[in-house]
Protein backbone atom coordinates (compact mmCIF):
# COMPACT_ATOMS: atom_id res chain seq x y z
CA UNK A 1 0.00 0.00 0.00
CA UNK A 2 2.81 2.16 1.30
CA UNK A 3 4.61 1.82 -2.23
CA UNK A 4 1.81 2.47 -4.24
CA UNK A 5 1.20 5.43 -2.35
CA UNK A 6 4.91 6.27 -2.79
CA UNK A 7 5.29 5.29 -6.81
CA UNK A 8 2.20 7.13 -7.72
CA UNK A 9 1.33 10.22 -5.11
CA UNK A 10 1.50 12.79 -7.84
CA UNK A 11 -1.84 10.83 -9.82
CA UNK A 12 -3.19 10.65 -6.57
CA UNK A 13 -2.81 13.88 -5.00
CA UNK A 14 -4.21 15.17 -8.29
CA UNK A 15 -7.40 12.68 -8.48
CA UNK A 16 -8.01 13.79 -4.26
CA UNK A 17 -7.71 17.69 -5.54
CA UNK A 18 -10.24 16.96 -8.52
CA UNK A 19 -12.82 15.02 -5.23
CA UNK A 20 -11.87 17.57 -3.22
CA UNK A 21 -13.19 20.17 -5.94
CA UNK A 22 -16.03 18.63 -6.99
CA UNK A 23 -17.53 17.57 -3.11
CA UNK A 24 -16.49 21.29 -1.41
CA UNK A 25 -18.12 23.02 -4.58
CA UNK A 26 -21.48 20.76 -4.38
CA UNK A 27 -21.57 21.28 -0.43
CA UNK A 28 -21.25 24.95 -0.52
CA UNK A 29 -23.92 25.34 -3.57
CA UNK A 30 -25.77 22.92 -1.71
CA UNK A 31 -25.68 25.08 1.15
CA UNK A 32 -26.93 28.21 -0.08
CA UNK A 33 -29.40 26.07 -2.24
CA UNK A 34 -30.82 24.45 0.63
CA UNK A 35 -31.04 27.33 3.15
CA UNK A 36 -33.32 28.89 0.43
CA UNK A 37 -35.02 25.18 -0.32
CA UNK A 38 -35.65 24.87 3.74
CA UNK A 39 -37.27 27.85 3.64
CA UNK A 40 -39.81 26.83 0.61
CA UNK A 41 -40.37 24.04 3.00
CA UNK A 42 -41.38 25.65 5.74
CA UNK A 43 -43.13 28.32 3.67
CA UNK A 44 -47.04 28.93 4.65
CA UNK A 45 -47.66 29.08 1.17
CA UNK A 46 -48.90 25.41 -0.09
CA UNK A 47 -47.92 26.50 -3.64
CA UNK A 48 -44.54 27.41 -2.56
CA UNK A 49 -44.29 24.38 -0.33
CA UNK A 50 -45.73 21.88 -3.06
CA UNK A 51 -42.74 22.23 -5.25
CA UNK A 52 -40.40 22.45 -2.71
CA UNK A 53 -41.44 18.60 -1.14
CA UNK A 54 -41.56 17.34 -4.60
CA UNK A 55 -37.95 18.14 -5.33
CA UNK A 56 -36.68 17.06 -2.05
CA UNK A 57 -38.53 14.32 -2.91
CA UNK A 58 -37.05 13.06 -6.16
CA UNK A 59 -33.73 13.79 -5.09
CA UNK A 60 -33.60 12.04 -2.20
CA UNK A 61 -35.98 9.25 -3.30
CA UNK A 62 -33.39 8.08 -6.42
CA UNK A 63 -30.18 6.42 -6.43
CA UNK A 64 -27.22 9.42 -6.77
CA UNK A 65 -25.73 7.40 -9.65
CA UNK A 66 -28.86 7.14 -11.50
CA UNK A 67 -29.14 11.15 -11.31
CA UNK A 68 -25.18 11.69 -12.28
CA UNK A 69 -26.29 9.52 -15.47
CA UNK A 70 -29.67 11.40 -15.99
CA UNK A 71 -27.66 14.76 -15.93
CA UNK A 72 -24.64 13.53 -17.74
CA UNK A 73 -27.22 12.57 -20.61
CA UNK A 74 -29.98 14.59 -20.16
CA UNK A 75 -28.52 17.82 -21.18
CA UNK A 76 -27.00 17.24 -24.15
CA UNK A 77 -30.76 15.87 -25.49
CA UNK A 78 -32.04 19.69 -24.94
CA UNK A 79 -28.83 21.30 -26.52
CA UNK A 80 -26.91 21.33 -23.09
CA UNK A 81 -23.20 20.62 -24.05
CA UNK A 82 -21.76 20.33 -20.65
CA UNK A 83 -18.17 18.99 -19.57
CA UNK A 84 -18.28 16.00 -17.15
CA UNK A 85 -16.53 17.91 -14.00
CA UNK A 86 -19.44 20.14 -14.50
CA UNK A 87 -22.35 17.58 -14.72
CA UNK A 88 -20.66 15.87 -11.56
CA UNK A 89 -20.74 19.50 -9.40
CA UNK A 90 -24.41 20.16 -10.96
CA UNK A 91 -25.68 16.60 -10.00
CA UNK A 92 -24.05 16.63 -6.39
CA UNK A 93 -24.99 20.12 -5.88
CA UNK A 94 -28.73 19.22 -6.90
CA UNK A 95 -28.83 16.00 -4.72
CA UNK A 96 -27.15 17.38 -1.52
CA UNK A 97 -29.28 20.98 -1.54
CA UNK A 98 -32.14 18.41 -0.69
CA UNK A 99 -30.06 16.67 1.64
CA UNK A 100 -28.87 19.57 3.49
CA UNK A 101 -32.75 21.33 2.88
CA UNK A 102 -34.07 18.49 5.12
CA UNK A 103 -31.49 18.96 7.71
CA UNK A 104 -32.41 22.70 8.20
CA UNK A 105 -35.80 22.46 7.92
CA UNK A 106 -35.41 20.14 11.23
CA UNK A 107 -33.04 22.72 12.48
CA UNK A 108 -35.97 25.48 11.72
CA UNK A 109 -38.86 23.66 13.56
CA UNK A 110 -36.58 23.63 16.38
CA UNK A 111 -36.53 26.86 16.96
CA UNK A 112 -39.45 28.09 19.19
CA UNK A 113 -42.36 30.17 17.27
CA UNK A 114 -41.88 32.56 20.51
CA UNK A 115 -38.40 33.98 19.22
CA UNK A 116 -39.88 34.70 15.98
CA UNK A 117 -43.05 36.61 17.44
CA UNK A 118 -40.42 38.75 19.42
CA UNK A 119 -38.44 39.65 16.22
CA UNK A 120 -41.89 40.34 14.46
CA UNK A 121 -43.26 42.34 17.09
CA UNK A 122 -39.32 44.34 17.43
CA UNK A 123 -40.16 45.34 13.95
CA UNK A 124 -37.54 42.90 12.38
CA UNK A 125 -38.63 42.06 9.25
CA UNK A 126 -38.96 38.27 8.31
CA UNK A 127 -36.24 38.25 5.92
CA UNK A 128 -34.23 39.85 8.68
CA UNK A 129 -35.42 36.86 11.10
CA UNK A 130 -34.63 34.32 8.72
CA UNK A 131 -30.99 35.94 8.49
CA UNK A 132 -30.29 37.00 11.81
CA UNK A 133 -32.33 35.19 14.60
CA UNK A 134 -33.45 31.62 12.98
CA UNK A 135 -30.26 30.63 10.74
CA UNK A 136 -27.78 31.45 12.88
CA UNK A 137 -28.71 28.90 15.56
CA UNK A 138 -30.12 26.43 12.67
CA UNK A 139 -26.62 26.15 11.61
CA UNK A 140 -25.49 25.44 15.26
CA UNK A 141 -27.90 22.78 16.04
CA UNK A 142 -27.90 21.22 12.63
CA UNK A 143 -23.52 21.13 12.72
CA UNK A 144 -23.52 17.71 13.49
CA UNK A 145 -25.77 15.74 10.27
CA UNK A 146 -24.49 18.57 8.32
CA UNK A 147 -21.11 17.22 8.56
CA UNK A 148 -22.58 13.70 7.59
CA UNK A 149 -23.55 15.13 4.81
CA UNK A 150 -20.58 16.60 3.85
CA UNK A 151 -18.83 13.35 4.48
CA UNK A 152 -21.36 11.53 2.68
CA UNK A 153 -21.10 13.77 -0.49
CA UNK A 154 -17.32 13.25 -0.35
CA UNK A 155 -18.02 9.56 -0.39
CA UNK A 156 -20.80 9.70 -3.27
CA UNK A 157 -18.62 11.65 -5.24
CA UNK A 158 -16.75 8.21 -6.20
CA UNK A 159 -19.40 7.52 -8.32
CA UNK A 160 -18.75 10.37 -10.76
CA UNK A 161 -15.77 7.91 -12.10
CA UNK A 162 -18.82 6.55 -14.01
CA UNK A 163 -19.16 9.54 -16.26
CA UNK A 164 -15.23 10.10 -17.09
CA UNK A 165 -14.26 12.17 -14.68
CA UNK A 166 -11.19 10.98 -13.18
CA UNK A 167 -11.29 11.61 -9.86
CA UNK A 168 -9.88 9.81 -6.92
CA UNK A 169 -11.72 6.51 -7.64
CA UNK A 170 -11.32 6.60 -11.29
CA UNK A 171 -7.42 7.31 -10.68
CA UNK A 172 -7.26 4.03 -8.22
CA UNK A 173 -8.86 2.10 -10.98
CA UNK A 174 -6.66 2.92 -13.51
CA UNK A 175 -3.51 2.51 -11.06
CA UNK A 176 -4.72 -0.58 -10.06
CA UNK A 177 -4.82 -2.15 -13.69
CA UNK A 178 -1.63 -1.11 -14.66
CA UNK A 179 0.04 -2.41 -11.62
CA UNK A 180 -1.72 -5.48 -10.84
CA UNK A 181 -2.23 -4.53 -7.32
CA UNK A 182 -5.76 -3.60 -6.99
CA UNK A 183 -6.24 -3.95 -3.12
CA UNK A 184 -2.94 -2.03 -2.25
CA UNK A 185 -4.34 0.49 -4.33
CA UNK A 186 -8.04 0.42 -3.53
CA UNK A 187 -6.39 0.27 0.71
CA UNK A 188 -4.46 3.75 -0.46
CA UNK A 189 -7.57 5.58 -1.84
CA UNK A 190 -9.10 4.45 1.55
CA UNK A 191 -6.48 5.92 3.61
CA UNK A 192 -6.56 8.72 1.78
CA UNK A 193 -10.59 9.12 1.96
CA UNK A 194 -10.50 8.69 5.54
CA UNK A 195 -7.56 11.20 6.15
CA UNK A 196 -9.72 13.88 4.62
CA UNK A 197 -12.71 12.68 6.71
CA UNK A 198 -11.27 12.74 9.55
CA UNK A 199 -9.63 16.06 8.77
CA UNK A 200 -13.71 17.30 8.55
CA UNK A 201 -14.87 15.52 11.14
CA UNK A 202 -12.28 17.40 13.67
CA UNK A 203 -13.11 20.71 11.93
CA UNK A 204 -16.82 20.17 12.68
CA UNK A 205 -16.28 18.86 16.30
CA UNK A 206 -13.94 21.83 16.89
CA UNK A 207 -16.91 24.33 15.48
CA UNK A 208 -19.34 22.40 17.59
CA UNK A 209 -17.97 22.97 20.73
CA UNK A 210 -16.84 26.64 19.93
CA UNK A 211 -20.50 27.56 19.07
CA UNK A 212 -21.89 25.59 21.81
CA UNK A 213 -22.31 28.70 23.85
CA UNK A 214 -25.74 30.48 23.52
CA UNK A 215 -27.73 27.72 22.43
CA UNK A 216 -29.78 26.58 24.98
CA UNK A 217 -33.36 27.26 24.38
CA UNK A 218 -35.88 28.33 27.27
CA UNK B 1 -63.57 35.54 5.67
CA UNK B 2 -64.02 38.82 7.32
CA UNK B 3 -66.20 41.81 5.19
CA UNK B 4 -65.52 45.25 4.90
CA UNK B 5 -68.38 45.81 7.60
CA UNK B 6 -66.02 47.64 9.69
CA UNK B 7 -63.34 49.12 8.13
CA UNK B 8 -63.96 52.54 8.47
CA UNK B 9 -61.42 54.17 11.26
CA UNK B 10 -62.91 54.89 14.73
CA UNK B 11 -64.75 58.40 15.25
CA UNK B 12 -62.04 60.72 16.91
CA UNK B 13 -62.59 61.20 20.52
CA UNK B 14 -61.52 63.90 22.69
CA UNK B 15 -58.42 61.14 23.40
CA UNK B 16 -58.04 59.09 20.91
CA UNK B 17 -57.43 55.45 21.88
CA UNK B 18 -54.20 53.73 20.78
CA UNK B 19 -55.57 50.76 20.92
CA UNK B 20 -59.00 49.58 19.50
CA UNK B 21 -61.32 46.75 18.65
CA UNK B 22 -64.77 45.94 17.34
CA UNK B 23 -66.28 43.10 17.48
CA UNK B 24 -63.63 41.05 17.07
CA UNK B 25 -63.76 37.40 17.13
CA UNK B 26 -61.78 34.35 16.99
CA UNK B 27 -62.01 30.31 16.13
CA UNK B 28 -59.16 27.76 16.32
CA UNK B 29 -61.32 24.86 14.08
CA UNK B 30 -64.58 24.75 15.67
CA UNK B 31 -64.33 26.13 18.84
CA UNK B 32 -64.83 30.30 19.44
CA UNK B 33 -62.40 31.46 21.47
CA UNK B 34 -63.30 35.02 21.16
CA UNK B 35 -67.01 36.72 20.79
CA UNK B 36 -67.68 39.99 19.71
CA UNK B 37 -64.63 41.77 21.62
CA UNK B 38 -64.72 45.55 21.91
CA UNK B 39 -61.71 47.02 23.67
CA UNK B 40 -60.06 50.73 23.85
CA UNK B 41 -56.98 51.56 25.35
CA UNK B 42 -56.17 55.12 26.29
CA UNK B 43 -52.73 56.63 26.09
CA UNK B 44 -51.24 56.49 29.74
CA UNK B 45 -53.80 53.90 30.95
CA UNK B 46 -52.98 50.27 32.20
CA UNK B 47 -55.35 47.58 31.74
CA UNK B 48 -55.19 44.48 33.00
CA UNK B 49 -57.15 41.68 32.08
CA UNK B 50 -57.68 38.59 34.21
CA UNK B 51 -59.98 35.36 33.98
CA UNK B 52 -59.00 31.60 34.26
CA UNK B 53 -57.10 29.33 32.13
CA UNK B 54 -58.74 29.18 28.44
CA UNK B 55 -60.71 32.22 28.68
CA UNK B 56 -59.27 33.56 25.49
CA UNK B 57 -57.29 36.75 27.53
CA UNK B 58 -54.27 36.03 25.82
CA UNK B 59 -55.64 35.25 22.50
CA UNK B 60 -57.34 38.99 22.62
CA UNK B 61 -54.01 40.37 23.06
CA UNK B 62 -52.09 38.50 20.30
CA UNK B 63 -55.37 39.38 18.18
CA UNK B 64 -54.50 42.75 19.22
CA UNK B 65 -51.39 42.45 17.83
CA UNK B 66 -52.08 40.46 14.87
CA UNK B 67 -49.63 38.05 15.90
CA UNK B 68 -52.80 35.60 15.71
CA UNK B 69 -55.14 37.05 12.93
CA UNK B 70 -58.88 37.99 14.19
CA UNK B 71 -61.41 36.43 12.23
CA UNK B 72 -63.98 39.31 12.29
CA UNK B 73 -63.96 42.85 13.48
CA UNK B 74 -61.23 45.14 13.44
CA UNK B 75 -58.48 46.22 15.35
CA UNK B 76 -56.98 49.85 15.20
CA UNK B 77 -53.44 50.98 16.44
CA UNK B 78 -53.32 54.74 16.35
CA UNK B 79 -56.33 55.43 14.36
CA UNK B 80 -55.23 52.12 11.17
CA UNK B 81 -56.48 49.29 10.87
CA UNK B 82 -53.99 46.11 11.45
CA UNK B 83 -54.22 43.25 9.84
CA UNK B 84 -56.38 44.19 6.77
CA UNK B 85 -57.11 46.82 4.27
CA UNK B 86 -59.68 47.07 1.65
CA UNK B 87 -59.43 46.20 -1.69
CA UNK B 88 -62.26 46.60 -4.10
CA UNK B 89 -64.62 46.28 -1.30
CA UNK B 90 -63.05 42.96 -0.14
CA UNK B 91 -61.58 42.86 3.04
CA UNK B 92 -57.91 41.08 2.16
CA UNK B 93 -54.94 40.87 4.71
CA UNK B 94 -52.10 43.37 4.69
CA UNK B 95 -48.42 42.33 3.57
CA UNK B 96 -45.91 41.53 6.54
CA UNK B 97 -44.42 45.27 5.77
CA UNK B 98 -47.75 47.11 6.62
CA UNK B 99 -48.38 44.75 9.65
CA UNK B 100 -44.67 45.79 11.08
CA UNK B 101 -45.75 49.36 10.43
CA UNK B 102 -48.79 49.59 11.57
CA UNK B 103 -47.88 47.93 15.09
CA UNK B 104 -44.94 49.91 15.44
CA UNK B 105 -46.10 51.65 18.28
CA UNK B 106 -46.68 48.36 20.38
CA UNK B 107 -43.56 46.48 22.28
CA UNK B 108 -44.87 42.70 23.37
CA UNK B 109 -43.04 40.71 26.46
CA UNK B 110 -44.24 37.15 26.42
CA UNK B 111 -45.00 34.65 28.80
CA UNK B 112 -41.46 32.69 28.15
CA UNK B 113 -39.51 35.53 27.32
CA UNK B 114 -38.25 34.32 23.73
CA UNK B 115 -34.79 35.94 24.35
CA UNK B 116 -32.85 34.92 21.41
CA UNK B 117 -30.66 32.77 23.14
CA UNK B 118 -27.68 32.97 20.54
CA UNK B 119 -27.33 37.16 21.40
CA UNK B 120 -26.36 38.33 24.50
CA UNK B 121 -28.74 40.20 26.91
CA UNK B 122 -27.23 43.37 25.61
CA UNK B 123 -27.48 42.31 21.68
CA UNK B 124 -30.90 40.87 22.39
CA UNK B 125 -31.79 44.61 23.06
CA UNK B 126 -29.76 46.51 20.29
CA UNK B 127 -30.40 43.80 17.27
CA UNK B 128 -33.84 45.52 16.38
CA UNK B 129 -32.24 48.55 16.96
CA UNK B 130 -29.24 48.51 14.20
CA UNK B 131 -31.91 46.17 11.86
CA UNK B 132 -34.91 48.44 12.29
CA UNK B 133 -33.58 51.41 13.48
CA UNK B 134 -30.21 51.12 11.38
CA UNK B 135 -28.08 52.24 14.21
CA UNK B 136 -24.77 52.16 14.13
CA UNK B 137 -23.10 49.93 16.52
CA UNK B 138 -22.10 52.15 19.04
CA UNK B 139 -25.28 54.37 18.94
CA UNK B 140 -27.29 50.96 19.55
CA UNK B 141 -24.67 49.63 22.17
CA UNK B 142 -25.36 53.25 24.52
CA UNK B 143 -29.27 52.51 24.09
CA UNK B 144 -28.81 49.15 24.96
CA UNK B 145 -27.23 49.55 27.95
CA UNK B 146 -29.07 52.23 28.99
CA UNK B 147 -32.58 50.05 28.64
CA UNK B 148 -30.52 47.82 30.80
CA UNK B 149 -29.45 49.84 33.37
CA UNK B 150 -33.69 50.62 33.36
CA UNK B 151 -34.44 47.37 34.13
CA UNK B 152 -31.25 46.64 36.48
CA UNK B 153 -29.36 44.70 34.49
CA UNK B 154 -26.60 46.67 33.08
CA UNK B 155 -24.00 44.56 34.70
CA UNK B 156 -25.57 41.44 32.57
CA UNK B 157 -24.84 43.08 29.40
CA UNK B 158 -22.29 40.36 27.88
CA UNK B 159 -24.37 37.71 29.36
CA UNK B 160 -26.09 34.72 27.34
CA UNK B 161 -29.68 34.05 28.24
CA UNK B 162 -28.91 30.04 29.36
CA UNK B 163 -26.82 32.53 32.28
CA UNK B 164 -29.65 34.38 33.26
CA UNK B 165 -32.16 33.97 35.86
CA UNK B 166 -36.14 34.13 34.72
CA UNK B 167 -36.41 36.99 36.63
CA UNK B 168 -33.29 38.78 34.99
CA UNK B 169 -34.79 37.30 31.27
CA UNK B 170 -38.01 38.71 31.63
CA UNK B 171 -36.41 42.08 32.50
CA UNK B 172 -34.09 41.42 29.80
CA UNK B 173 -37.59 41.17 27.69
CA UNK B 174 -38.82 44.29 28.90
CA UNK B 175 -35.75 46.59 27.85
CA UNK B 176 -35.88 45.10 24.23
CA UNK B 177 -39.56 45.91 23.69
CA UNK B 178 -39.10 49.29 25.28
CA UNK B 179 -35.75 50.11 23.30
CA UNK B 180 -37.76 50.43 20.30
CA UNK B 181 -39.04 53.32 22.06
CA UNK B 182 -43.12 51.76 22.05
CA UNK B 183 -46.46 53.92 23.29
CA UNK B 184 -48.07 50.92 24.15
CA UNK B 185 -46.71 47.78 26.23
CA UNK B 186 -48.99 44.29 25.95
CA UNK B 187 -47.49 41.90 28.25
CA UNK B 188 -48.58 37.91 27.86
CA UNK B 189 -48.95 36.59 31.22
CA UNK B 190 -45.59 37.81 32.22
CA UNK B 191 -44.83 36.58 35.93
CA UNK B 192 -46.39 32.71 34.96
CA UNK B 193 -43.47 30.97 33.69
CA UNK B 194 -41.21 32.49 37.27
CA UNK B 195 -40.29 31.03 40.44
CA UNK B 196 -42.64 33.32 42.80
CA UNK B 197 -39.68 34.66 44.34
CA UNK B 198 -38.68 36.16 40.88
CA UNK B 199 -42.09 37.37 40.18
CA UNK B 200 -41.14 40.58 42.60
CA UNK B 201 -38.19 41.72 40.61
CA UNK B 202 -40.59 41.77 36.81
CA UNK B 203 -43.81 43.42 38.77
CA UNK B 204 -41.16 46.20 40.43
CA UNK B 205 -40.30 47.29 36.93
CA UNK B 206 -43.93 47.40 34.87
CA UNK B 207 -44.61 49.42 38.30
CA UNK B 208 -42.09 51.62 37.67
CA UNK B 209 -43.32 51.74 33.65
CA UNK B 210 -46.84 52.21 34.75
CA UNK B 211 -45.91 54.97 37.20
CA UNK B 212 -43.71 56.96 34.26
CA UNK B 213 -46.86 56.92 32.54
CA UNK B 214 -46.58 54.44 29.86
CA UNK B 215 -49.58 52.91 28.34
CA UNK B 216 -50.33 48.98 28.56
CA UNK B 217 -52.58 45.81 28.74
CA UNK B 218 -51.12 43.48 30.84
CA UNK B 219 -52.62 39.89 30.89
CA UNK B 220 -52.11 38.53 34.40
CA UNK B 221 -52.76 36.09 37.38
CA UNK B 222 -51.42 38.94 39.89
CA UNK B 223 -54.73 40.12 41.62
CA UNK B 224 -52.74 42.04 44.10
CA UNK B 225 -50.82 43.68 41.21
CA UNK B 226 -54.18 44.17 38.82
CA UNK B 227 -55.43 46.04 42.04
CA UNK B 228 -52.77 48.49 42.69
CA UNK B 229 -51.44 49.20 39.19
CA UNK B 230 -54.58 48.82 37.09
CA UNK B 231 -56.83 51.84 35.75
CA UNK B 232 -58.88 49.00 34.88
CA UNK B 233 -59.43 45.45 34.85
CA UNK B 234 -61.15 43.21 32.35
CA UNK B 235 -62.49 39.42 33.57
CA UNK B 236 -63.20 37.33 30.56
CA UNK B 237 -64.81 34.12 30.63
CA UNK B 238 -65.01 31.52 27.51
CA UNK B 239 -63.74 34.45 25.29
CA UNK B 240 -66.15 36.96 26.47
CA UNK B 241 -65.81 40.38 28.42
CA UNK B 242 -67.82 39.42 31.32
CA UNK B 243 -67.18 42.68 33.53
CA UNK B 244 -64.84 45.33 32.94
CA UNK B 245 -63.90 48.31 35.58
CA UNK B 246 -62.01 50.14 38.04
CA UNK B 247 -59.94 47.26 39.86
CA UNK B 248 -61.56 49.08 43.38
CA UNK B 249 -64.96 48.02 41.93
CA UNK B 250 -64.06 44.85 40.25
CA UNK B 251 -62.73 43.56 43.06
CA UNK B 252 -64.73 44.34 45.59
CA UNK B 253 -68.58 44.45 44.13
CA UNK B 254 -68.26 41.90 41.78
CA UNK B 255 -71.43 42.12 39.66
CA UNK B 256 -71.59 38.28 37.91
CA UNK B 257 -71.60 35.42 39.58
CA UNK B 258 -68.78 34.26 37.17
CA UNK B 259 -66.44 36.62 38.65
CA UNK B 260 -67.28 36.24 42.06
CA UNK B 261 -66.66 32.43 41.77
CA UNK B 262 -63.04 33.19 40.27
CA UNK B 263 -62.07 35.72 42.52
CA UNK B 264 -63.69 33.60 45.46
CA UNK B 265 -61.26 30.47 44.07
CA UNK B 266 -58.19 32.98 44.02
CA UNK B 267 -58.62 33.61 47.76
CA UNK B 268 -59.34 30.16 48.70
CA UNK B 269 -55.63 29.65 47.07
CA UNK B 270 -54.06 32.62 48.43
CA UNK B 271 -55.35 33.29 51.51
CA UNK B 272 -54.26 30.60 53.67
Amino acid sequence: MFEILLNHYPVLLKGLTTTLVVSLSAIALGLVLGVLLAFGLTSRYHLVRWPCGLYRSFWRGTPILLQLLLVYYLLPEIGIEIAPISAAILTLTLNTTAFQAEIFRSGISHIPAGQIEAARMAGISAWQTRRRIIMPQVFRLTLPPLTNEIITILKNSSLISVIAVTELMRVSEQIASRTFQPLETYLAAAVLYLAVNLVLARISAYLERRMAGGLATE
Amino acid sequence: MPTADTLAPPAPTQQRAIVEAHGISKQFGDLEVLTNIDFSLAPSEVVCVIGPSGSGKSTLLRCLAFLEPYDHGSVYIDGQLLGYEDRSGQRVRTSEKRVDEVRAPVGMVFQHFHLWPHRTALENVTEALRLVNGLSRRQADTEGIAMLEQVGLADRAGHFPESLSGGQKQRVAIARALAMKPRVMFFDEPTSALDPELVGEVLDVMKKLAADGMTMVIVTHEMGFAAKVADRVIFMDQGRVVESGPPATLFRQPKSERLQQFLNTWRERHID
